[in-house]
């Protein structure tokens, strides 16, 4: 897996990225001459984000990996739960069969079913291959708390002192408990967390850019999270130790991140987290838009609700390297209002002819393309060449969702927990990139306005390309939502099970 | 079989590249007028051996080019055209050893023979490719020496050791920016330190740099002993943030007028995208070398504009040709990062782009470093009687018009003068205008006012004689080279039967 060959990044290229962040950041807000006001406040806004991201992803992949404790022979006993919200029945199978083949002498197996209570018509099925497979199928009668409730619901029903998470679709290979299950010797090691692998990665576009931008977090910053004990919960292919969920109450239902929030209390409470660097299991990436639109919708959504709510900072009981982390990550999400303002920046000129700076476009290409080449240098250099122009356009292109996801933590509504689709959801999803397609239109009339008015100035070219490079990285993620699905894939309608107040509300 | 029609091909097509150079030098550039730069050139190589050193040291240039141009002269002839095919044979070399160098650094024919394509067809490179001075010397130093440093980092061995250190001392006999390319060298190998199969390779590389500089020594003397009479030299401005940038656009596109130059450079944006592409997802590791070509494009135009802006400016676009073969070499490497139908892409579009302003810098009587000294003499010499006098500013300009010219007009500089009187150009004043100007005009009927070169009282002399006498006539023969024609009395001239 290239994902995982971590290329050790030199310390003194990390410091070159701090220090050219930082001169970068500092002639925009202190040297450079201000333009317009309310553009210039915005664009220091967005580099002191730049900044901040640029440091917490130094902070990431900072530290060297050590050994950490693992004794093969320790082989306490093991409760399997696959969680299932009305997958396919095939999927769920696959899932079982591997389970089964886990060589590993005491575990037990357990179908978490929650089918029902989510009013699927299949949720039957699951309790088929239950008795099929010989396998335990814990169905839930009373709703309340999405995956996490399914969870906490069959953690009273079962007494095995280590947790075992599969998602339904995630297929274990037989060595995951060989691999995972030896780091628990040491006593305050709460969970084990191993990559989310997706097989389906190369079906589609959508597949395809979900993966690539999986790779980057499962590549170097869970490995850079781990050096520092801030590994979290991915909420499936992970080991948990009964006692510590039990300690923070189980998995938290207040969030619908609920995996990333649990993380934090754990981590709150002292325990200490492993991230094995190995893949473990495989399962499915989104293969439509729409379930992808979903799937980062709710990882915004939860993500930002933890920084607004648990803000990593305030919390006693982190170390600061932990509180960094945490930060780095929910925080994350608010790129999307700074890919807003980037994007914006040229239209205003073309329609406006204001300027955050009043410089010399060559000046700032001076400060700028030091500082960008180095930042892209070291992302790729320690990602092993991964991070694809795909996984750049999916992130750029997920702006609009992480604003929804931050305009709807804001105004705290309620959002249910959508299980990502494990299935193809047919339809055409491109009215999800009308901003996307309306940004261009804006910039082609923008083009047209801005030279009437004067002519092909060196600003005015430099403002093209700008745009040019918005519209080139949103072009992926544009086809991505237009692509047909082919006529074998089977095409179903995605699931949407309880919140914690119960309400269903489709994204 | 196929390894014999691959590795014909290759040559097949170094040839054809050759082919192209030489074409282009002989039949296009060679023929162009002399230029201020050449004619100061042959003037110093134009007399025995001890009087060019004088000359050369007094300027600021170190001797070895000039030396080899006065054998050169003196086998084949005297005509600018013999000297131009000097620099020829550099450049030729310089297509040659970009290929060797890249294709041994990077494992890759194909790197190899692209960037020496992207050599073949800059401008640039065929600019300097005719003209008589140094600079396709110094590229072809530049990638001689490169190649022994490549070997030197690959393995170990004494005469790599002799060889780099013998380019490096030719190198800095070249030109004095050549050490840019030995501090590039220097900061490679400290970064891949570690990874060499030599272990000593760094302490040999600054034992080495120290016998380059010793032997750089005795020169440094002599211009030292003669008192770094250096003013002869055009007054550089500081560079701007526009001109680093713009250096880089010259190398690939050429010497364009403002308005192309500005449409070039303003899209420095996109850059940034055509690096993301090349450093995703590839199954090719990143080669070592890569490092040393990405320094060597940059080092020494980032030290020639730091050290310009804050101690003195010395920043020319051709002093670093140094860095060109490396620009070419990398460019052509990232090409291969791409996915496939993102590289024809790309490449397609650079080569049609360079192809196109090669043209119009050959075309365009536009072009900014086209001097076109020769018509403003055939002008002059048209034009200009036994009882005028052709004054010429700035005064050094006097070189490629004296190599033209056979008219009956007096030449004469202002301010005044004498190149053969020890000493450097004298500043202008502008109390000494009214009289200097007197001395030059006041004996003839008519003033040819030849402008080129502003070191910037250019204006100030123009508005002086157009103020002071009536302006027949002016004509532009290339960007900042005017020719003004002054009436200076009005009574008969007298005729000497």
């Amino acid at each position: 897996m290239e994902f995982l060959k971590l290329t050790q990044t030199s310390k003194s290229l990390l410091v070159l990225n701090v220090l050219l962040s930082l001169v970068y950041f500092a002639c925009i807000a202190f040297v450079f001459p201000a333009g317009n006001v309310p553009l210039f406040i915005l664009l220091v806004i967005s580099e002191i984000f730049h900044v901040w991201q640029v440091f917490g992803f130094v902070h990431t992949i900072w530290g060297r990996r050590r050994d950490k404790k693992f004794d093969a022979r320790f082989r306490p006993r093991v409760a399997v739960f696959i969680t299932v919200c009305g997958e396919p029945a095939d999927i769920i199978e696959k899932t079982v069969i591997a389970a089964k083949a886990l060589k590993y002498p005491y575990f037990k197996i357990y179908i978490l079913n929650d089918g029902k209570v989510a009013g699927r018509d299949n949720w039957q099925e699951a309790e088929s291959i239950a008795r099929l497979y010989d396998v335990e199928c814990i169905t839930r009668e009373v709703p309340g708390g999405a995956k996490a409730g399914n969870i906490n619901n069959a953690m009273t029903l079962t007494k095995q002192p280590y947790i075992v998470v599969f998602d339904a679709d995630h297929e274990p290979k037989p060595t995951f408990l060989q691999e995972t299950i030896g780091y628990f010797v040491d006593e305050k090691v709460a969970f084990v967390q191993s990559p989310q692998y997706y097989h389906n990665a190369s079906l589609n576009q959508v597949s395809g850019g979900a993966w690539e931008q999986q790779a980057l977090f499962f590549g170097p910053l869970l490995k850079g999270k781990d050096t520092v004990n801030a590994t979290f919960m991915c909420g499936t292919n992970m080991v948990v130790r009964r006692v510590a969920l039990e300690e923070v109450g189980g998995m938290s239902e207040k969030s619908i991140a609920e995996d990333f929030l649990t993380s934090l209390l754990i981590h709150e409470k002292k325990w200490k987290s492993v991230y094995v660097d190995k893949v473990l299991a495989a399962g499915l990436a989104p293969e439509d838009f729409l379930s992808y639109y979903k799937q980062q919708f709710r990882w915004a959504r939860g993500s930002l609700e933890i920084l607004f709510a648990y803000n990593p900072l305030l919390r006693r009981g982190l170390t600061w390297a932990q509180k960094m982390q945490y930060l780095a990550s929910s925080g994350y999400y608010l790129s999307g209002v700074i890919v807003l303002i980037n994007a914006l920046l040229p239209l205003t000129y073309f329609f406006l002819a204001l300027k955050p700076l009043t410089i010399n476009t060559m000046t700032l290409a001076l400060i700028f393309l030091p500082y960008i080449f180095i930042i892209v240098y070291t992302l790729q250099l320690s990602s092993n060449f991964t991070y694809t122009f795909r996984a750049l356009s999916f992130s750029l292109g997920s702006s609009t969702i992480y604003m929804k996801a931050l305009w709807a933590t804001l105004l705290r509504r309620q959002d249910a927990f959508a299980v990502t689709s494990k299935t193809r959801i047919g339809g055409n999803h491109g009215k999800l990139v009308l901003p996307h397609l309306g940004y261009i239109a804006l910039v082609i009339v923008g083009v047209a306005w801005g030279v009437t008015r004067e002519g092909w100035s060196p600003s005015m070219i430099s403002n093209i390309a700008w745009a040019i490079i918005y519209i080139a990285a949103f072009a992926p993620f544009i086809a991505a939502a237009f692509e047909r699905a082919p006529a074998s894939t089977p095409v179903k309608k995605t699931s949407v099970i309880d919140t914690p107040s119960n309400s269903e509300v489709q994204l | 079989m196929i390894q014999f029609w691959k590795s014909f091909a290759i040559y097949a097509g170094l040839v054809v590249l050759v082919a192209f150079a030489i074409y282009f030098s002989v039949n296009v550039f060679a023929l162009s007028s002399l230029r201020l730069d050449e004619a100061q050139s042959l003037f110093q190589t134009n007399r025995d051996i001890s009087g060019m050193l004088h000359l050369v040291a007094q300027d600021v240039h170190v001797p070895l080019y000039h030396t080899l141009l006065h054998f050169w002269q003196l086998f084949f002839g005297q005509d600018i055209f013999v000297a131009r095919m000097l620099s020829l044979v550099f450049f030729v070399g310089t297509i040659i050893m970009t290929y060797v160098l890249a294709n041994y650094a990077l494992k890759s024919r194909s790197v190899g023979l692209f960037a020496a394509f992207l050599v073949t067809i800059s401008p640039f490179m065929n600019w300097y490719g005719s003209e008589a001075r140094m600079y396709t010397m110094l590229s072809f130093m530049t990638v001689l020496n490169m190649f022994f440093f490549v070997k030197i980092m690959r393995m170990s061995g004494s005469a790599r050791w002799a060889l780099w250190i013998l380019t490096g001392i030719i190198g800095v006999y070249t030109h004095y920016f050549f050490v840019f390319v030995l501090i590039s060298e220097f900061l490679a190998l400290l970064v891949v330190r570690k990874k060499l199969i030599d272990p000593h390779a760094l302490r040999g590389v600054i034992v080495g740099g120290i016998v380059i500089a010793l032997s750089l020594m005795p020169w440094l003397y002599y211009v030292y002993s003669l008192g770094f009479a250096s003013n002869t030299q055009p007054a550089l401005g500081v560079p701007t943030a526009g001109d680093l940038f713009d250096t880089y656009a010259q190398f690939i596109f050429g010497f364009q007028a403002p308005i192309i130059n500005t449409l070039i450079v303003s899209l420095w944006p996109i850059v940034v995208l055509l690096a993301f592409f090349a450093l995703q997802r590839s199954k090719q590791k990143v080669p070592q070398e890569v490092l040393l070509f990405v320094l060597l494009a940059v080092v020494p135009i980032l030290s020639a504009f730091i050290i310009s802006i804050t101690i003195r400016p010395f920043y020319l676009s051709r002093y670093l040709i140094v860095a060109l073969p490396a620009v070419f070499i990398f460019a052509a490497w990232v090409v291969t990062r791409y996915r496939r139908r993102i590289a024809v892409v790309v490449s397609s579009l650079v080569v049609v782009v360079i192809g196109c302003l090669f043209a119009v810098q050959v075309l365009s009587p536009n072009t900014p470093v086209k001097e076109d000294y020769r018509q403003v003499v055939q002008y002059l010499e048209g034009n200009a009687k036994a009882s005028d006098v052709v004054v010429l500013s700035a005064p050094f300009t006097i070189y490629p018009v004296q190599y033209y010219y056979k008219g009956s007009a007096k030449l004469t500089t202002q301010p005044i003068w004498n190149r053969f009187e020890p000493g450097g150009v004298p500043p202008y004043d502008s109390a000494k205008v009214a009289a200097e100007t007197k001395a030059n005009v006041d004996a003839y009927q008519t003033a040819w006012l030849v402008l080129s070169y502003d070191q910037g009282y250019n204006k100030k002399l123009k508005d002086y004689y157009s103020d002071h006498y009536k302006k027949l006539s002016e004509k532009q023969f290339s960007p900042g080279l005017t020719v003004s024609e002054y009436r200076v009395r009005y009574d008969t001239p007298v005729v000497i039967e």
